[in-house]
């Protein structure tokens, strides 16, 4: 059974009296283990369908199922259960907490999860250390460049062992070179067998990803694998560099 | 989400704002200290009252005065003999619910010891008189019964006395020494206590100088019983009140009675023997019980005053329920006044976490898309509130000793307070509870806020 499965997925706002349909119709299936990229231009929806799948949202009408469970209408502290256990995020825009520490950034998933202080600090550590930034775990986001902030939000999407990591533009306010080293990262945790979903309006970072998902006007447009669709064939510059 | 880790977070909050934090809990920080103040300083006054009440004999005494006798009994008025000895004995004799009755005679005299001479009003008394009067011996003994017996010329003595009569020998033993009574030699058997207010003990401790008693000195109540001159009754009786002339004897019967009292009016140039007491005070066995033994010896005084209703009683029931009414009315104003600058305080954390919500929505939206619930980041909210308002009170109740030390020092020691526990432990609860109370609105509104419009934000 796949892990995420969409069916017949519409989501509409009412701005003023004018409805705006965000999605329409969307039927979708990711399978566990896929690293999958979902592109298509600014207001085609595709931050709408993101929100959905990462149980920030719920449709307005049709059925979202993620690892076996209908969130279509789930509370919303169901929903946050959903997002703390099986969903990770890293957000183009860091959204780390400045206050904090690296390592207690790292650790704000767990704090809701109900893990103890202990088990907690030991996670963390090794979810720093993974992302390679065993050197600034007592540091400040501040006091970090963007890449390395980047890492950070990829360790705390990582840290509560996620079933599924959603990135959104995550390479986005990064310059090209430590974009690239990013999207390394992500292609090292898939190929660890994790499941990855790329959001992304540029088709050379969504190169990075096995499979392409293009939406426009709240309706995907093509579902291919990069590989048949013959996109892969001539490398990005990004990959030139890894 | 446990609840240290909120704490924890909370604390962080508003260590990274301090000044905001200071200016935000000063609301509290006053309210607590106005609020305490207020409880310590009516205690004090309190305090004070109940001190000097139970230096007069505490609620448990009751007065017997004459009074005029109602408008049906004044033609009759001459049948009773008035508040004389034989009610002292008919209430001891027959009184259930009293367990002591002091009747006094009262005499201006001549005191001398060497030099000094003094005039006094002396008292003559039973043994009694010391449960009634609250009296305390600090050195040889009281009165007793046999010192009544046999008429015995012996005197208990009160501090200020001692001081009159040995005015260069501070650290007198008077017990044992012999001292003139319009001259006739009476030994001193025994000392009183030295009395005084808590503050005057306090400030003779602390060496300061002693505070004037705001009484002035004659009225000053531990003054009076400090001057205290006590007799036996029978001495006083034989000495001084048997005859109009000084030192005759003029009755028969060691101890007066109302059965002679008819010799009383027998001759108009001799008034004879002087029955009428000065003072008749009994100390009754429960202050609950207050008006039961007030209805017995009522009782018991018509039919020794033969049916006229010529006295009447006097306790300090009421007198001490006035004060306690009195205190706990400006407890009550005091405490209302307080407790709205402690609500405006509720009101300042409740303005500013609506501010910082704005500014933190982010972090809201962070806190949501890591699995935050809303209830956790209503929480989340509450606890900064509450901490707020937890170091606000406990900065209040340090504020409080403060404010109160100044209360003190700018009324030169007149008015102090009493920080009793209660009252700190209340006004510390009252604060915290305003500030659950002030964070619920604004973690109410930023529970409410969607995860993706407060991740969209800023």
């Amino acid at each position: 059974m796949a892990l995420i499965e969409l069916t017949d997925v519409t989501k509409r706002y009412t701005v003023g009296a004018q409805e705006i349909r965000a999605l329409d119709g969307i039927n979708l299936k990711i399978d566990r283990g896929e690293y999958c990229a979902i592109i298509g231009p600014s207001g085609s929806g595709k931050s709408t369908l993101m929100h959905l799948l990462g149980c920030l949202d719920t449709p307005t009408t049709g059925r979202v199922v993620i690892d076996g469970v209908d969130v279509s209408r789930a509370s919303d502290g169901r929903l946050a259960e959903m997002r703390n256990e099986k969903i990770g995020f890293v957000f183009q825009a860091f959204n780390l907490l400045p206050k904090f520490t690296v390592l207690d950034n790292v650790e704000l998933p767990m704090i809701y999860s109900g893990k103890s202080a202990k088990e907690r600090r030991a996670r963390a550590i090794a979810a720093v250390e993974r992302v390679g930034l065993s050197e600034r775990m007592k540091n400040t986001p501040l006091q970090l460049s963007g890449g390395q902030m980047q890492r950070v939000a990829i360790a705390r999407a990582l840290v509560n062992d996620p079933k599924i990591i959603f990135a959104d533009e995550p390479t986005g306010n990064l310059d090209s070179k430590t974009g690239a080293t990013i999207l390394a990262l992500f292609r090292e945790l898939s190929e660890q067998g994790r499941t990855i979903v790329l959001v992304t309006h540029d088709n050379e970072i969504a190169a990075n990803a096995p499979r392409r998902i293009v939406i426009r006007d709240g309706r995907i447009v093509q579902n291919a694998d990069n590989w048949h669709s013959g996109l892969r064939a001539a490398p990005s510059p990004q990959e030139a560099h890894t | 989400m446990n609840l240290w880790n909120s704490f924890y977070t909370g604390l962080r909050e508003i260590l990274s704002h301090k000044f905001r934090s200071v200016l935000t809990m000063m609301g509290i920080i006053l309210g607590v200290a106005s609020l305490l103040t207020t409880f310590a300083l009516v205690e004090g006054l309190a305090k004070k009252s109940r001190e000097m009440l139970n230096s007069l004999g505490g609620v448990e005494t009751i007065r017997v005065f004459k009074k005029e006798p109602p408008r049906e009994q004044v033609h009759i008025a001459d049948l009773s003999p008035g508040i004389t000895i034989a009610d002292a004995e008919a209430l001891r004799e027959h009184a259930t619910l009293i367990t002591a009755v002091a009747p006094v005679y009262e005499q201006s005299a001549t005191l001398e010891h060497g030099e000094a001479d003094y005039r006094y009003t002396i008292r003559g008394v039973w043994p009694e008189h010391v449960i009634v009067q609250n009296h305390k011996i600090t050195a040889g003994r009281a009165i007793c019964q046999l010192d009544l017996d046999e008429a015995a010329k012996v005197c208990v003595i009160g501090s200020r006395i001692v001081q009159e009569l040995w005015p260069k020998d501070p650290n007198v033993q008077p017990v044992g020494q012999t001292i003139l009574v319009n001259s006739r030699p009476f030994t001193v058997i025994g000392v009183l206590e030295h009395y005084e207010s808590e503050d005057a003990k306090r400030a003779r401790k602390e060496g300061r100088p002693v505070p004037p008693s705001r009484y002035g000195s004659r009225f000053d109540p531990y003054s009076r019983k400090n001057s205290t001159f006590l007799i036996p009754f029978t001495t006083m009786f034989f000495e001084f009140k048997s005859a109009g002339g000084i030192g005759s004897s003029g009755s028969s019967s060691p101890i007066p009675s109302f059965s002679s009292s008819k010799s009383n009016s027998s001759t108009k140039d001799d008034p004879g023997p002087n029955y009428r007491l000065d003072e008749l005070a009994f100390h009754i066995t429960d202050p609950q019980k207050m008006a039961e033994a007030q209805a017995e010896a009522h009782k018991i005084l018509l039919a020794s005053h033969r049916g006229i209703e010529d006295f009447e009683f006097e306790n300090r029931v009421e007198w001490s329920e006035g004060i306690e009414k009195q205190n706990t009315q400006i407890k009550l104003v005091g405490g209302i006044i307080a407790s709205i600058a402690l609500i405006v305080g509720g009101l300042g954390i409740t303005n500013i976490m609506l501010a910082s919500i704005t500014e933190r929505i982010r972090e809201i939206g962070v806190r949501r898309a890591v699995g935050a619930k809303g209830t956790h980041i209503f929480v989340q909210i509450i606890i900064e509130g509450t901490v707020l308002a937890v170091i606000g009170g406990l900065a209040g109740l340090v504020a409080a000793f403060g404010l109160l030390e100044i209360i003190e020092q700018a009324t030169s020691g007149d008015s102090q307070g009493i920080v009793n526990t209660q009252a700190a432990l209340a006004s510390f609860i009252f604060a915290v509870v305003i500030g659950v109370v002030s964070g619920i609105y604004p973690a109410w509104q930023a529970s409410r806020i969607p995860p993706i419009e407060a991740l969209r934000y800023g």
